[in-house]
């Protein structure tokens, strides 16, 4: 019975089906099951199911990002029915937004979208977001990487003021900073202190999991 | 990559919603009416006595002395009236015919017979053998786009009779219809239309489904090949479809004016062409104009010439209005560049695309070859068959209507949002992002880079060789035909022809 739910859940993520996946995270919880298992054997094998379409070509990035999606919709019933010590096992927590000044957002979306489709726990905290926002993010959520995007040569000193930031509230040693976008490059990387940097959101996956277990 | 499995032979003809012409109808007019005086009072030579009696028994004016003969328009008229607008030229089933002036898209050719191969395990350039044509005509069987073939390379392992080798080796590899351009002789068409029944099962049986068809070359400025018209008379006689190459390059074979140029050609295909239906009126033929010119620093024969696309758009519309199905020419690989160069990719892209967008009935193809037609490299023929992909979509126009117009995805998805996470988004990339490709194959390796699209290539070619093995003749059949080449390897006969001429 448990098994045939988990089955039905990992489905709707391998199909991107948010409505249905959504459905399925309240019945599972109504029959009585473990919404930890649920998560762990249901929505994660989908996940990792989409992701190794994703890697044999089969899938695209919107399969990854609707797959993404539907994980997250059920994800929001079954996460605050978890009971006491229950917590689900991520790759790692991160705090990811586009920086002050800055509007583009796609993006930043994908980097989230491949994150949370390879097991991070992502807070997506959306554009044109402070250092003082990013702190505040890490803070609340627990974070132990920052990734921040920029799109114009205008805006990627934003980056450096959010490494700065980090070290004035004294997280610099406990929280990992990786960044990205198209004025980007690793020499900027290096010069401004960032422990990572990704040119897409294919390689911002590999940059994390480094990152994370550093 | 485009998905590697074992597979029965297809073809798959490009039609295009787009349309182009580079001739009105007045100016088609002028060139028709250019072509008939030129027939008329200058002539085309015929070195055959069969020709030139035939000519002069339907009421041209010959003259057996200069071999030349003068065609009056209405003449010309009456017996290309006979020559069919519409034809077929036979596959080994009837899935794989070609059903030439259907309407129904350009049939593209591998075609080739270059001296030449960069041999696939060394990479060494080395004088092409029987084998390689094998190997060359199960590529081509096995790729979709590739309706109709030539041997790709000679069999310069086999003397004289290399042609006769050339079809035996596609009959035995190839499901596909097999045309020949290098018979050249009456001797040798004998024997290949010896062939053409056992493969076809029998003369009449060849009749209704002919297996082979032939191209012959005209010999620009007017004039015929002896060797190749009296084999041309042999394959009409036997109802195998003929088809007239003319190949101007102006200023030198040609006047360099390209409307005097089509003229020629359309002197010097069409009244071969009417040679074939006294003959026997109804049997195929088709046109081709592939015209060149020099590069006149060296001299160097220059096929992709913008110059000569025009010509080959302006040939199609020439030979559509005399009611003659058309071969749209320039080969893949035309022009004297080499795999990689951009020059390459423009010319082949512009000149095909020119040729489906004019409806040109066939029209050479992928066919692996560079140098001029003169290098065969099997993996090529993937590169060719790219540009074709990209052709067949670009021609496939726009389709507009309510769910294309995508009223209710813009209004869902409003402003300052991504498309991407759409249902419809995910079914629309998995039709518009094309996978039967060699570009942008997945490394699979971290951070997913782009493989060489060469190194896809030759992937794809050793798994087709390794696989792909069409047996398409019954052992009886096989063997008759063997028995045939054996015997035109003996026959003195053919050796005295194919010196004389």
């Amino acid at each position: 019975m448990s098994q045939e739910m988990f089955d039905k859940l990992a489905q709707a993520v391998v199909e991107g089906e948010l409505e249905d996946a959504e459905e399925l995270a309240k019945q599972a919880l109504e029959q009585g099951l473990d919404p930890l298992a649920c998560i762990n054997e249901g929505l994660t094998q989908g996940m990792d199911r989409v992701g190794e379409l994703f890697a044999e070509g089969e899938y695209y990035l919107p399969d990854l990002i609707i797959g993404g999606e539907a994980m997250k919709a059920a994800l929001t019933v079954l996460e605050p029915a978890l009971t006491g010590d229950q917590e689900r096992e991520v790759a790692g927590r991160v705090v990811l937004g586009t920086v002050e000044g800055d509007l583009h957002e796609i993006g930043k979306t994908l980097v989230g979208t491949m994150l949370t489709a390879n097991g991070f726990q992502v807070t997506d905290i959306g554009v044109d977001q402070s250092a003082t926002e990013f702190i505040a993010a890490v803070k609340e959520s627990n974070a132990t990487l920052i990734g921040a995007s920029a799109l114009l040569t205008t805006t990627i000193p934003e980056q450096q003021k959010i490494i700065e930031a980090l070290a004035e509230a004294g997280l610099r040693d406990k929280v990992k900073v990786m960044v990205g976008g198209a004025p980007v490059t690793q020499a900027w990387a290096d010069k401004i202190g960032a422990d990572g940097y990704a040119e897409d959101a294919i390689s911002a996956v590999s940059v994390a999991k480094k990152l994370v277990k550093a | 990559m485009f998905k590697l499995e074992e597979r029965k032979a297809s073809i798959q003809p490009i039609k295009s919603k787009l349309k182009i012409s580079i001739l009105d109808d007045q100016e088609i007019s002028q060139i028709n009416q250019n072509t008939r005086t030129v027939l008329e009072q200058v002539g085309v030579t015929f070195p055959s006595d069969k020709a030139l009696k035939l000519f002069a028994d339907v009421g041209a004016n010959v003259d057996f002395d200069t071999q030349l003969v003068k065609i009056p328009a209405d003449l010309l008229d009456k017996y290309l009236a006979t020559s069919p607008r519409a034809y077929t030229m036979a596959g080994s089933r009837p899935d794989l015919d070609v059903h030439v002036g259907d309407g129904e898209g350009t049939y593209f050719y591998c075609s080739g017979e270059a001296p030449k191969i960069v041999d696939f395990e060394t990479g060494e350039r080395r004088l092409s053998v029987k084998q390689d044509i094998v190997n060359h005509a199960r590529i081509a069987d096995y790729l979709p786009i590739v309706s109709l073939l030539w041997p790709s390379v000679s069999a310069s392992d086999k003397g004289v009779t290399s042609p006769l080798h050339g079809l035996e080796a596609c009959f035995n590899s190839t499901e596909k219809h097999v045309e020949s351009e290098s018979v050249m002789d009456k001797v040798s068409a004998r024997y290949a239309v010896e062939m053409a029944i056992a493969v076809a099962g029998s003369k009449e049986k060849l009749r209704e489904r002919p297996v082979l068809s032939q191209l012959l070359c005209c010999i620009a400025p007017l004039a015929q090949d002896r060797g190749g018209i009296e084999a041309a008379m042999v394959f009409a006689e036997n109802d195998i479809p003929v088809g007239f190459m003319s190949m101007p390059t102006l200023g030198l074979t040609a006047p360099p004016y390209p409307a005097g140029a089509l003229t020629l050609a359309m002197a010097e295909t069409l009244s071969g062409i009417m040679l074939t239906q006294i003959i026997n009126p109804g049997v195929g033929n088709y046109i081709s104009v592939n015209p060149g010119m020099l590069d006149p620093r060296t001299g160097a024969y220059f096929m992709g010439s913008s110059v000569a696309q025009v010509l080959n758009v302006a040939g199609v519309q020439m030979s559509h209005s005399n009611g003659i199905p058309v071969l749209a020419c320039h080969s893949f690989g035309g022009s004297q560049y080499e795999l990689g160069n951009w020059q390459a990719g423009y010319e082949n892209l512009y000149s095909h695309f020119l040729a489906v967008m004019a409806g040109a009935d066939m029209s050479f193809g992928p066919s692996g070859m560079y140098e001029a037609v003169s290098l065969l490299d099997h993996p090529r023929i993937l590169f060719d068959r790219e540009i074709l992909r990209v052709i067949d979509e670009v021609t496939d126009g726009m389709q507009v209507t309510p769910k294309t117009l995508a009223f209710d995805m813009i209004k869902q998805i409003g402003q300052r949002s991504a498309y991407i996470s759409h249902k419809e988004t995910i079914k629309a990339y998995r039709s518009m992002w094309r996978r039967d490709s060699i570009l942008y194959e997945d490394g699979k390796a971290e951070g997913r880079k782009w493989r060489d699209p060469v190194e896809v290539a030759r992937e794809a070619i050793r798994w087709i060789l390794e696989n792909h093995n069409p047996d398409p003749l019954p052992d009886d059949v096989r063997q008759e035909i063997r028995k045939l080449v054996a015997a035109a390897d003996q026959d003195e006969n053919l050796k005295r022809e194919i010196k004389g001429h």
